[in-house]
């Protein structure tokens, strides 16, 4: 909302205070000031006379001016290339030294003629263009004939001499969508007297124009016959303050609507009166068919939209736009002015649907006041006068269903200061309340009732009067203290310190934490799905076909970031990321991570390539930093997604019985896919929900043995196929009360080992927890062990 | 006549000792002086043929001459040793320049860097962490919060649609209703951090996605002063000790009265400056007191309970901290920008 501070002077004295002081004010009573800016730009001005134009004897465009700027200075050879320049025009000459928006204008010399200043576009002076005619952007800006050579306040003749704050106006203050409010308010921050204008009132005859509503969604509708006007261009003062406030200067009759809606709020629509069928203007919602706009353009009407009608005949769409039909032309004598209350919420559905909206639908989307019809008509009336020699007017035939309600509000100073925070005196308040235009009866005992101004809507109950007083008085009065509530343990659950402990373990891994997008697009949704099997939430107005579906796994988004990252040449990459995923039956928290190209865990110079092992690695990491120990989980081989990943070097987390996760690396098709080059990549996806759910027991010491241990190693040779956890389950079922422990230390395949074998070598510790080993013991457990492991698995012993 | 013997056999021993340049030389010296053909050894011989009153002593000269010989040997032998040691040690030198082994640690995206931060603040002072589902009900995206259907602020928050009455979360303050909810009418302290969704095209200052922390205190008595100290203490957590919040009014529909908080600009301190457009402030949330109609609804009776809201955009807080320009930065993930953020 653009508010000319020269406006608001007229309503109220501005006296003593900057432009500055007044957005100030304002932002802080929640009123934000976006920006305040002079209306022009521009100094050294004057209002010069042309003399003679003759052409530029080296240039097919340009003039040679001579242009008397007044006893003063003078006249001045200018030279111009704006094709309207011509002797006897009234024009605004920047002299040397000026400074415009577009820079300082000196004396020069153009193709060797000498040029003492310029001659302006309004455009020149900082004016935007969408406010001018094309015949204003094309040349030098013609000053009427009155104009007085030599004079030098160009901006206050031109009634440019204007600051103006653009309001950011929120939704709770439509009422501010109106300058005599705004004025208001300014008059209220500083304690200073309002002067608004008084209308007269008319009733020079009586209309016959029926008018009425069948529809709820229009609750008021005013209006009044104005007979015998002339139709002609809005006066300087008029399009001038238009075009300052950003709109744009038509006839006087529609300025005159669009100044109306701008001072009072409230959006007007004047009818031609010859062109209707019938005196009879009529709001209904059950039209269902064509419309033609006054834009020219036909409309699909549907139920539910409003429309008011003549003969059933809809005459304009109400609250958005009139129709072509009984448009006001220049040939218009008499006119109906519509002054109604519409139904926010059906407007915004209409303007929505159709992809209209204007100043006046904005308006009665965010709220207006449907108590002031008569003053806004007679405001209006007033201005037809004046402006459009309007000679006789009616009288005012209103339809209102809702009866006005004086909303007043019960409270006390105790409310006031106990949700403020504060120690204001009930003279504080009754003062600040009754600025605001409030009406305050304060009782003995500092209860207090207030009624509330017909322009605030959005006040209506106590707590909105505690934010009157603060808004006004200033937040710098409320004392900051901390609660005194009762000690609580501030904590993350279970769940939330899980999650947290397994991004740390990971981060301290030396893996990357990213964040990627939640949407994803249709084709994307299950491009690396590894787990999901759940219905994916589409969205039904998305921006964009890339974001549209809100996703169910996070690897496919995660292998994108790595493409991204390979692209920019980040090689050798652990990433990760847990995120939320929401399905058409559950919530979940999901881990994924990917690896890609070197592990440099044993430095830059011994690089290792990543590969299902280390995913395998992090897996049981997790695991343990979240105290569950390996017996309660498994890998066993993938079963599905054979296509994503490599089908012998990939595994499912099975725990609970269930398939939380699956890993391995990248299927080799997939590489190019993601444009990973060659590399090696490994990828995870895991559904965090049991994990974080599981139950852990409590840890208690175990006891463990102070005799010494003995190792020995077992070199074994068994087909390709053997898994060697079973080889290892065997050993300790088979050493059980003298085996503490067995681990793989290698596993060799090639030369000398026969074609569909493997050499692997366990370590095996043996040791007891009462008594000192005997070699005998060891002897004996060991050829139990390798008896038993060349019986199930015809392993041959090498030592 | 005797220990003179001695004392020019050890001097002699000395000398070598001293011109000794190897091992093998000073092992050749204690053989010639300490050995068994030694002339000290010889010498020990002759104890038997002197007197007896001469013979404690001349055994005790011969004693003290070869403790003397085998320290001054062994004395040079461990310097030779030490050399040759340090020879060896030297040899040895490595170049130090050369990278140590890995154990880098990974880093947070700045994001989560700020979400685990804030939360950690409130978490200090007794608050607990409440979270809520990203594809979420209007009634507890909207209506519960005292904006019904077609209450025109829900335009300030264009929003995702899944059907007529599920959405994208616009913000975290549906877990302020479902909070209420399952609390039944407790006092409340918890902080809510979360994705939230709107409808905006991806540009530097815009995203469609994007985070936000809520907080919210309900209990008997809580007033905007309770709210301007909580923010207090979380701005100089977050932003430092000097930083210094002020209150300025604005309006959300869930709360009454409502402020948009500002905190000094850390840059230049609050004389103003590029960053601050010379206000000397910097825009970092919105607040305020929770609306009663809000309370009522969710099972609160304004006239026991008042509390107050307040909502942190966490990538707003990121960009500000760490003078990141560009919102779309944290959704690219490029290990470049993420690396810069490994402190913890």
């Amino acid at each position: 909302m653009l508010v000319s501070l020269k406006n608001i002077a007229q309503y109220v004295s501005l006296d003593g205070l900057t432009a500055e002081d007044i957005a100030n004010k304002l932002t802080f009573a929640g009123i934000e000031v976006e920006e305040v800016y002079p209306l022009a730009q521009g100094t050294n001005l004057i209002i010069g006379e042309i003399v003679e134009c003759v052409a530029h004897p080296d240039s097919d465009h340009l003039h040679v001016l001579k242009v008397n700027l007044g006893n003063k200075y003078g006249v001045e050879q200018i030279v111009c290339g704006a094709p309207n320049a011509r002797t006897g025009l009234k024009v605004i000459v920047a002299m040397p030294g000026a400074k415009l928006p577009g820079g300082e204008i000196k004396k020069g010399v153009i193709r060797g003629v000498e040029s003492n200043g310029m001659c302006c576009s309004l455009l020149e002076l900082g004016i935007e263009s969408k406010y001018l005619t094309e015949y204003q952007t094309s040349g030098i800006e013609e000053l009427p004939a009155d104009a007085v050579v030599g004079d030098e306040d160009v901006f206050g003749y031109l009634g440019f001499d204007d600051t103006v704050l653009n309001l950011n106006v929120l939704a709770n203050r439509p009422d501010l969508l109106s300058i005599f409010n705004v004025a208001k308010e300014v008059a209220a921050l500083f304690s200073r007297e309002i002067k608004l204008p008084k209308a007269n009132k008319y009733n020079d005859f009586k209309t016959n124009i029926k008018v009425g509503s069948e529809t709820t969604r229009c609750t008021q509708f005013s209006s009044r016959e104005v007979k015998n006007i002339v139709t002609k261009p809005s006066p300087k003062w008029m399009s001038s303050y238009l075009m300052a406030m950003g709109v744009r200067s038509i006839n006087n009759i529609v300025d005159i609507g669009n100044y109306v809606m701008l001072m009072t709020g409230q959006p007007l629509h004047m009818y031609d009166a010859d062109k209707l069928a019938k005196a009879e203007l009529i709001a209904r919602d059950d039209y269902d068919g064509e419309f033609v706009a006054l834009d020219e353009k036909s409309y699909k009407i549907i139920p539910g939209d409003i429309v008011i009608t003549c003969n059933k005949v809809p005459m304009c769409l109400g609250g958005i736009m009139g129709s072509l039909a009984c448009a006001v032309d220049e040939n218009t004598k008499n006119i109906y002015i519509e002054s109604a209350s519409f139904d926010g919420t059906s407007i915004r559905h209409t303007s929505n649907r159709l992809g209209l909206g204007s100043e006046s639908s904005s308006r009665f989307v965010k709220g207006t006041n449907h108590f002031q019809a008569d003053f806004v008509l007679d405001y209006t009336t007033d201005l037809l006068k004046e402006l459009c020699d309007a000679k006789e007017c009616s009288d005012i035939v209103t339809y209102q269903s809702e009866k006005k309600e004086e909303k007043v509000i019960s409270s006390s100073l105790d409310r006031i200061n106990g949700r403020l925070g504060t120690e204001f005196t009930m003279d504080q308040v009754k003062d600040v309340l009754t600025r605001v235009y409030f009406d305050v009866k304060v009782n003995a005992d500092n209860s207090f009732t207030a009624k509330v101004p017909d322009h605030r809507l959005d006040v209506t109950c106590d707590a909105d009067l505690s934010e009157e007083v603060i808004r006004i008085l200033g937040f710098n009065n409320v004392k900051s203290i901390l609660p005194n509530l009762d000690m609580q343990v501030g904590a993350l659950t279970l769940e939330q310190q899980r999650l947290r402990n397994i991004r740390y373990y990971l981060l301290d891994k030396g893996l990357d934490e990213c964040l990627t997008y939640s949407l994803v697009s249709k084709k994307e949704k299950d491009a690396f799905n590894l787990l999901n099997n759940e219905e994916h939430y589409v969205i039904l107005n998305p921006l964009t076909d890339e974001r549209e579906v809100f996703r169910t796994h996070i690897l496919h988004s995660l292998l994108k970031a790595a493409s991204y990252n390979i692209a920019h040449q980040n090689k050798d990459l652990m990433l990760f990321e847990t995120s939320n995923m929401n399905t058409k039956s559950s919530v979940s928290e999901h881990l994924a991570i990917v690896l890609v190209g070197n592990d440099y865990a044993q430095g830059r110079m011994s690089p290792l390539l990543f590969d299902f092992y280390s995913m395998k690695g992090l897996v049981e990491g997790i695991f343990q930093t979240l105290g569950i120990e390996n017996s309660r989980y498994k890998f066993e081989r993938a079963k599905n997604n054979l296509d994503k990943l490599h089908p012998g070097k990939s595994a499912d987390i099975i725990f609970q019985n269930q398939v939380i996760g699956t890993f391995g690396e990248l299927h080799p098709n997939k590489y190019a896919e993601y444009d990973l080059g060659k590399t090696s990549a490994v990828v995870l996806e895991m559904n965090l929900e049991s994990l974080l759910a599981a139950k852990v027991s409590v840890t208690k010491m175990a006891p463990f043995s102070k005799f010494p241990s003995v190792t020995r190693d077992l070199a074994l040779v068994v087909d390709k196929t053997v898994e060697v956890r079973d080889l290892i389950k065997t050993i300790k079922v088979e050493g059980k009360g003298i085996v503490v422990d067995a681990y793989v230390f290698d596993v060799y395949e090639g030369v000398h080992i026969a074609e569909g074998k493997k050499s692997v070598a366990i370590s095996i510790v043996y040791q007891k927890s009462d008594s000192t080993l005997k070699d005998a013991d060891v002897n004996e457990a060991e050829n139990k062990i390798k008896f038993a492991l060349n019986k199930a698995y015809k392993a041959e012993i090498r030592m | 006549m005797a220990n003179e013997k001695i004392t020019h056999i050890v001097d002699g021993a000395l000398e070598k000792i001293n011109g000794a340049t190897t091992v093998d030389e000073l092992v050749e010296i204690k053989n010639t002086y300490l050995g068994k053909k030694s002339e000290l050894s010889s010498m020990t011989s002759l104890i038997g043929t002197l007197p007896n009153e001469e013979k404690k002593a001349f055994g005790a000269a011969i004693h003290e001459a070869k403790e003397k010989i085998t320290n001054e040997v062994e004395n040079k032998l461990a310097i030779f040793k030490e050399k040759e040691l340090n020879e060896k040690l030297q040899k040895e030198s490595i170049d130090i320049s050369l990278p140590g082994r890995d154990y880098h640690v990974g880093s947070r995206n700045p994001f989560h860097v700020i979400i685990d931060e804030v939360t950690d603040i409130f978490i200090g002072m007794g608050f607990e962490v409440a979270n809520g589902p990203e594809v979420e009900k209007d009634l507890y995206n909207f209506e519960l919060l005292n904006l019904p259907k077609n209450h025109p602020a829900r335009d300030m928050q264009d929003t995702f649609y899944i059907d007529e009455n599920t959405l994208l979360r616009t913000h975290t303050s549906p877990v302020q209703a479902r909070t209420m909810e399952a609390k039944k009418g407790a006092p409340i302290r918890i902080i809510c951090p979360g994705k939230t969704y709107r409808r905006d095209d991806d540009d530097a200052t815009h995203s469609h996605q994007f985070a936000q922390v809520e907080g919210l205190v309900i209990d008997k008595g809580i007033n905007i002063g309770h709210l301007k100290a909580t923010l207090e203490l979380f701005a100089k957590k977050m932003f430092g000790e000097k930083r210094e919040i002020r209150l300025r009014s604005s309006f959300f529909p869930f709360t009454e009265p409502s402020v948009e908080v500002d905190i000094t600009c850390a840059n230049c301190g609050g004389k103003g400056c590029n960053i601050c457009k010379g206000t000397g402030y910097i825009e970092i949330l919105g607040a305020g007191m929770v609306h009663p109609n809000v309370l009522k609804m969710n099972g609160y009776d304004p006239d026991v309970y008042s509390g107050f809201a307040f909502g942190v955009g966490i990538e707003r807080v990121a960009m500000l901290r760490y003078g990141i320009d560009d919102v779309r930065k944290f959704y690219q993930n490029d290990v470049r920008f993420i690396h810069q953020f490994s402190k913890k």
